[in-house]
């Protein structure tokens, strides 16, 4: 089985960045996942399989975009899986007919499906703002404020929902765009704006001015302030944009469901995170990128979904997860030291 | 314990590094329970004979006798077994825990993994009761002056009983009142059977502690003498330059225009009233020694410190931030290559337009092959050795670092350009290239700030040389060939100017 592992030989990727370097070294550990999994998985191999690999996790690689560019700038959001229940939340209660009901969670403001999603959004920026504010500019350390927020933010979604769930007297608008499919395809038109938002992160990553300032604050903090770069203005936008991300998802999502569920996306800012490391950004900056960042996802998706096709029982499939994803991240540090050496 | 007159003995000590030899030959003999001064100008091989006498280096030949024993420390704590302590600039105290619990941080008595309070604690805080009665053993470190940790360094010395304690520069950040308490415990020390090795650039300090003075220069031991035998300040001052040759420095004709920076009155947590004017295409010299308040000027002006008093540029008031002042036409090039200037995981590529990406941008896009073009120009123009613009500035040299963060603040378009240290830590061929950058520069019509505390340095390029000593512009010189390196260093060590 070794022999059909693509070895990062030296000659060949010699030239290239240890960040592209990195990118194809996970692409090559995906490749072989994938064929293991082709193996011993019937019909893994089936084109609307892979299809369900990408579509099925498109929002952890939403709030996964965010969560990478905070990443390399040496700071952690751990708050998007809150913004996103917050959001989706809001944007139920706002939706909900006003006094129409006896029942208090069947009750809400009864504004229109465009104004409740504003208002939802304008409430993850204001997570996203406390974040900046906390982080930015009173230098609390980004992973203490972001568990807060988190906390925070799913707290005021439970108080809301009352602990439970949000789904009655709402417009049938309400459900439109997270049902809707790519004409001729199977595929969710969230999964294109997924993919839409990585191509613009990849853009921004690679080709603008706001791209370079986030692997400077990264490389060095204090080297960045001293070359003009207003860092903690930089920061700033970086928590609302990625708290914004959080809101899309938390819109989506509850559109998909027609639902606002104050549990919702649990646990999402760890697969955030652990997505990102797994397509190599480093936890203490500089270095990352969106790209592999994509690659790290569906390397968790292939795990996940062998896991549920070989019938293993889902406690199991948490812990294989864990074992997976800690020997990539392992794996890849080797093979980057290695070349280093 | 053998008591002979000379606690340590030095014998023909050598410590070389793979390009120079730090310690040269140098042997001299420090008498028991006396304080011994060591002074010598910064790269004399102060630090590095300290550093092999506590351990923290080996040395590459020679002798050393402790007690009239041959004394080899492996390690500080080696050192400190056998008798020789250090009280370095940078504290060995723990803020959180509290002054009894610092003094037997480490000898700690337990049982079963508990601490137990013991007689050790008691012995610990007597001791520093008859140093220090003023600080309690409850009290937290935290809440306690950077005097008094020393203090509670000192005591933990004494307590352990060591025979020699090493104090580097104690009072380089402590003040005036602080200094008298903490000279009247380091005299009260010889009746305690401990011998002091004190090392500082104050010279006045010398003469009123010192028993004892060892001036060293340029990695040779250069005289040991009873400090009752030396005249004055201006004898070790001779002794500690020697005769330094400089390269013939002309000065430029002074230029009649307004002044491009004016500062007037500045003053901060370590800058006193300072006022001066730097004109177009002048260069700007700052000597003092550590401490002397070189890097928080440049700061101030540079909009990263907060300061009184006022400071304009091109006739305007600067905004307090790196940002504007690099928009109003300043770059810095910082004192810390590593930590402060330069983006070491990132390629030549991605450091060098950084403080100025709109030339290489179009509306918030990059323009990659823009990009690559200048930092061609600047690997050529500076020189800067290198495979390709994609190699990782971590790899380069200590001087082909410096010149990528060179060519990061001159791509600025900066006319007022402040070095601080330019070439600390780099090799003489690189030195003297950066030395060139900088002539050019100034004949360019740029103004330029030099930080140093090499003189040399200073009076090889600089048209006018300001002297600062404890955060005070004290002197400023017209450089030229009737310069007096004497005066220079007189006043630098806190002489009076006349």
């Amino acid at each position: 089985m070794s022999a059909d592992v693509p070895a990062p030989r030296k000659t060949v990727l010699a030239g290239v960045s240890n960040e592209t370097f990195l990118t194809f070294f996970m692409i090559g550990v995906l490749v072989v996942l994938f064929a293991v999994a082709c193996l011993f998985v019937p019909n893994f191999y089936l084109l609307q399989n892979i299809i369900n690999l990408f579509s099925n996790y498109w929002f952890v690689i939403i709030l996964g975009i965010g969560v990478t560019f905070l990443l390399i700038t040496g700071n952690f959001d751990m708050s998007v899986g809150g913004v996103v229940a917050l959001t989706g939340v809001l944007s139920v209660w706002f939706c909900q007919g006003y006094n129409v009901s006896q029942n208090a969670l069947a009750n809400g403001l009864g504004l229109p499906y465009g104004a409740a999603v504003a208002l939802a959004l304008a409430g993850a920026l204001c997570i996203g703002a406390v974040n900046a504010f906390f982080i930015a500019r009173l230098r609390v350390p980004s992973i203490i404020v972001t568990l807060a927020t988190m906390m925070v933010a799913r707290g005021i979604a439970q108080v809301i929902t009352r602990g439970a769930q949000r789904n009655t007297s709402l417009p049938d608008v309400f459900g439109v765009i997270g049902n809707t499919f790519i004409p001729g395809t199977s595929v969710k038109i969230a999964v294109l704006i997924m993919v839409l938002l990585v191509a613009a992160a990849y853009v921004v990553e690679k080709k603008t001015v706001v791209g370079r300032r986030t692997y400077l604050i990264g490389a060095n903090a204090t080297a960045a302030r001293l070359s003009g770069i207003r860092v903690s203005g930089h920061l700033a936008l970086l928590y609302m944009v990625s708290a914004l991300l959080a809101g899309v998802t938390g819109i989506l999502l509850a559109s998909e469901y027609k639902a606002g569920l104050s549990s919702r996306a649990m646990g999402y800012e760890f697969d955030a995170l652990v997505i990102s490391l797994l397509g190599g950004v480093s936890i203490a900056g500089g270095f990352g990128s969106v790209l592999g960042m994509f690659v790290g996802a569906i390397i968790l998706a292939v795990v996940t979904s062998s896991a549920t096709g070989l019938l293993l029982p889902p406690d199991w499939q948490f812990t294989l997860k864990g074992i997976v994803t800690f020997i990539a991240i392992l794996a890849q540090r080797f093979a980057l030291d290695r070349r280093k050496g | 314990m053998s008591q002979t007159a000379n606690v340590l003995e030095i014998k023909d000590l050598v410590k070389d590094f793979p390009s120079v030899r730090a310690v040269n030959h140098v042997s001299f003999d420090i008498k028991r329970n006396t304080i011994h001064c060591l002074v010598g100008e910064n790269g004399a091989g102060k630090s590095t004979l300290i550093k092999v006498l506590t351990g923290a280096m080996l040395r590459s030949s020679g002798a050393l006798l402790l007690n009239g024993e041959e004394y080899w420390p492996h390690s500080t704590r080696d050192a400190k077994e056998k008798g020789i302590s250090t009280l370095f600039q940078e504290l060995n105290v723990v803020d959180q825990l509290t002054v009894a619990e610092n003094l037997t941080l480490g000898m700690e008595d337990t049982r079963f993994g508990f601490l137990r309070a013991t007689d050790k604690i008691s012995a610990m805080v007597s001791v520093m009761n008859s140093l220090e009665p003023s600080i309690h053993p409850k009290m937290l470190v935290s809440r306690l002056s950077v005097a008094q940790k020393q203090i509670v360094e000192i005591a933990k010395a004494v307590a352990t009983e060591s025979d020699i304690i090493i104090m580097d520069e104690p009072t380089a950040a402590i003040s005036e009142g602080e200094i008298k308490r903490l000279f009247t415990i380091v005299k009260g020390l010889r009746e305690k059977n401990v011998t002091v090795i004190y090392i500082s650039h104050r010279l006045d300090e010398i003469f009123e502690i010192g028993d004892y003075v060892t001036v060293m220069r340029d990695g040779r031991h250069i005289g040991t003498k009873p400090v009752s035998e030396v005249g004055d300040r201006s004898e070790l001052i001779r002794m500690m330059i020697g005769k330094t040759v400089f390269e013939q420095y002309t000065p430029k004709a002074q230029a009649c225009k307004d002044p491009l920076l004016v500062v007037r009155n500045v003053s901060n947590h370590k800058l006193h009233d300072i006022s001066f004017d730097v004109h177009e295409g002048e260069i700007v010299g700052f000597y003092g020694l550590v401490g002397a308040g070189k890097t928080e000027l440049a700061r101030a002006i540079y909009g990263v410190d907060e300061y009184r008093g006022e400071i304009r540029f091109k006739d305007r008031r600067l905004s307090p931030s790196p940002d504007k002042a690099i928009q109003a036409g300043i770059a810095l090039v910082p004192e810390e290559r590593r930590s402060q200037g330069l983006f070491t995981v990132l390629t030549i590529r991605g450091n060098v337009p950084v403080m100025n990406m709109k030339k290489i941008s179009r509306s918030g896009f990059v323009n990659a092959s823009q990009e690559r073009k200048v930092t061609r120009e600047y690997i050529d123009k500076l020189r800067i050795s290198t495979s390709s613009t994609e190699k990782e500035a971590a790899k380069l040299s200590g001087g082909n670092q410096q010149k990528v963060v060179f060519a990061k603040c001159l791509f600025a378009d900066a006319d007022l350009l402040m070095l601080d240290e330019p070439t600390r830590g780099i090799d003489v061929g690189a030195k003297s290239e950066i030395y060139g950058i900088v002539r050019r520069l100034s004949e360019e019509g740029k103004s330029i700030l030099i930080f140093s505390s090499e003189l040399p340095e200073i009076m090889n390029i600089c048209d006018t040389i300001h002297l600062l000593f404890d955060g005070r512009l004290k002197a400023t010189l017209r450089n030229g060939c009737d310069i007096d390196n004497e005066h220079v260093l007189h006043i630098v060590t806190g002489g009076d100017a006349p």
